[in-house]
């Protein structure tokens, strides 16, 4: 065993070890009701067990694949994602062009860039694309830092690299296409179950809109109106599987990275679940998967004709 | 339109110090702003919070929009949440009432009515001064933050070189690709294309973004083999890179540190140990329940 490995593998027995310490020490022994597991304590601790073990097996069995290999082609592409995505951030998120909404859809062209850098560069530069550019894209409107969104921001582009990893880019298509309607099933359902929670992410100062308005029929569906755009593409494009897999990778991305952000606002924020799913992650991913759909597509086809052109 | 950095040198507070002290003391405030949900010493840290930005010199006009759109997204989130008494649940059981308000006009047959509670009201005071505080801290930064050691700072933050470069080089990239975009909009526009008034349905207008976004993106893509040839001639990555501009810790670098740390971790403590939970007067514990 390598010592990478032997790093690696101590490291996450260290970070188990820590919680359960935590929670044995401080929660059983001293008493502190805030480190107290409540009901069914080997059940969360196996939650906990079960993701470290799974973030360990990705990076066991991929540890040799060049898709987490950093050399200077991919600083440099780290840094243009970062910065296309904050400009493109900057721009079009209503504060340099107005760009109409839709039904409350607000169009925000700028999240292809993530999905984009991410298959076509790698997991790593897709992370970097979305959790830099999302900061740095903030931080150039105004609107103050997020870690939790830019964290999900890189989620997404990281996920969308996923396909690097394997030979054959065609593997799991159809796993993370059945993955990817289960969870739109579940975002669609909590909106028709809380239709009267408000679009948080909809803001209109013409029209006295500050987020306070119950999230449009337009909004809760988009996340299926963006499915099935996705499951065309994947189909239409069957035999480009170039254009099938950042589709459906980015897909997933943007589901599994908005999902993480808005969930946490619960904690972060107190936001009550339902604020949570209808009010923020619909109105973001639902309109996000039509772009993954329509832009995705034409990024990657252009990004091949210059491959072709430059041959590198 | 222009996107440039809104940092510029000013005699300040937060400029006075070294950038990686004061981002470490920027996350030790957030850390102990969320440790705590007692009003009052959410009082005292909006205070600090406040002290901080009237004295890093930045003027109205130029914070303007950020602070009218947080506001607006804050107060309004507090106001949601007192309204419906949503998501301060878990802080409290029971809820004393302050006033009953019935609407005059009913629905259907049902009579609407707000619940003025004790409970409710402390928890929407809470949450607007703790976001507050969090905010006011966090839109210091882009105008505080030197862009040109972004870089270093984040070296010096323990960041591996080759993060820390990209981090300094997207930065540099930043304007470039504004201008870029400047000079596409207006070569599409010389061929007939107005984004203002994009038309068609939401896909149609989804596509129609495509002649703006492509070019851009597939430019930027061709033209960083240059750079990356530069870089490779430069050997980069192959020894710890050096910075042309070097970071130095001070005495009241390190104190800002020592007592952003310090307070952090005696905060963590009184947060487990039950000090600083939501809070309400005893007085008003004597109204009658909900």
């Amino acid at each position: 065993m390598d010592r990478k490995m032997l790093g690696v593998i101590l490291t996450l027995i260290i970070v188990f070890a820590f919680f359960l310490g935590l929670v044995y020490v401080g929660g059983n022994m001293l008493g502190v009701e805030r480190l107290q597991t409540g009901e069914r304590p080997l059940l969360r601790f196996a939650f906990v067990g079960i993701g470290l073990v799974a973030a360990f097996l990705v990076y066991a069995f991929t540890k040799e694949n060049k898709a987490w290999a950093v050399g200077t082609r991919e600083v440099v592409y780290m840094a243009i994602g970062a910065a296309l995505y904050a400009v493109f951030s900057y721009l079009f998120n209503g504060t340099v062009f107005v760009v109409p909404s839709v039904s409350q859809v607000a169009l925000r062209p700028a999240i292809s860039i993530p999905m984009f850098f991410g298959y076509a560069f790698g997991p790593v530069v897709g992370f970097f694309t979305g959790a830099v550019g999302n900061m740095v894209g903030d931080a150039l409107t105004g609107f103050g830092l997020y870690p939790q969104w830019s964290v999900g921001n890189g989620l997404i582009g990281l996920i969308a690299g996923i396909p690097m990893l394997f030979a054959d880019k065609k593997k799991s298509l159809d796993t993370v296409l059945i993955v990817g309607a289960i969870l739109a099933a579940i975002g669609t359902l909590f909106f028709f179950l809380f239709r009267q929670v408000p679009n948080t992410l909809f803001y209109d100062p013409a029209n006295n809109i500050f987020g306070d308005q119950p999230a449009s029929l337009l909004v809760g569906l988009s996340i299926v109106v963006g499915f099935v755009l996705v499951l065309i593409v994947r189909f239409a494009f069957g035999k480009n599987i170039d254009v099938a897999a950042a589709v459906t990778w980015g897909m997933l991305g943007n589901l599994v990275g908005l999902g993480f952000a808005a969930i946490s606002d619960i904690w972060i924020n107190g936001y009550p679940p339902p604020v949570a799913i209808v009010g923020e992650f619909l109105p973001s991913a639902g309109p996000n998967l039509i772009f993954a759909a329509i832009l995705v597509p034409i990024l990657v086809i252009a990004y091949k004709g210059l491959q072709r052109q430059t041959g590198r | 339109m222009l996107v440039t950095w809104r940092y510029r040198k000013r005699r300040s507070l937060v400029q006075s110090f070294d950038p990686r002290a004061w981002i470490i003391f920027y996350l030790c405030f957030m850390g102990v702003t969320i440790s705590f949900w007692d009003v009052r010493i959410l009082a005292i840290l909006f205070g600090l919070s406040l002290g901080i930005v009237i004295s890093s010199g930045l003027a109205w006009r130029e914070t303007r929009r950020a602070w009218l759109f947080i506001g607006g997204f804050i107060i309004y989130f507090s106001l949601f949440t007192f309204l419906t008494g949503r998501g301060g649940m878990e802080f409290y059981t029971e809820e004393h009432v302050i006033r009953n308000v019935q609407a005059s006009f009913t629905l259907f047959g049902w009579r609407p009515v707000l619940h003025i509670t004790v409970e409710r009201t402390f928890y929407a005071l809470s949450m607007l001064v703790r976001v507050f505080s969090l905010a006011s801290m966090t839109i210091l930064i882009p105008y505080s933050f030197n862009p040109s050691q972004y870089g270093v700072t984040f070296r010096g933050l323990g960041l591996p070189d080759k993060i820390a470069y990209a981090m300094d080089l997207t930065m540099r990239f930043v304007p470039t690709y504004a201008r870029d975009f400047q000079i596409t909009m207006d070569a599409q526009r010389a061929r007939g294309y107005e984004i203002e008034k994009l038309r068609g349905g939401l896909l149609a207008q989804v596509r129609k973004l495509a002649p703006l976004i492509v070019p851009v993106t597939i430019q930027a893509i061709a033209g960083s083999e240059d750079i990356i040839d530069a870089m490779d001639l430069r050997a980069f990555g192959v020894q710890p890179r050096t910075w042309l501009e070097e970071l130095h810790y001070h005495a009241r670098d390190r104190v800002l540190i020592a007592l952003g740390v310090g307070v952090f971790l005696f905060s963590l403590a009184l947060s487990i140990y039950g000090v600083g939970s939501f809070w309400i007067p005893e007085a008003l514990k004597a109204l009658p329940l909900l």
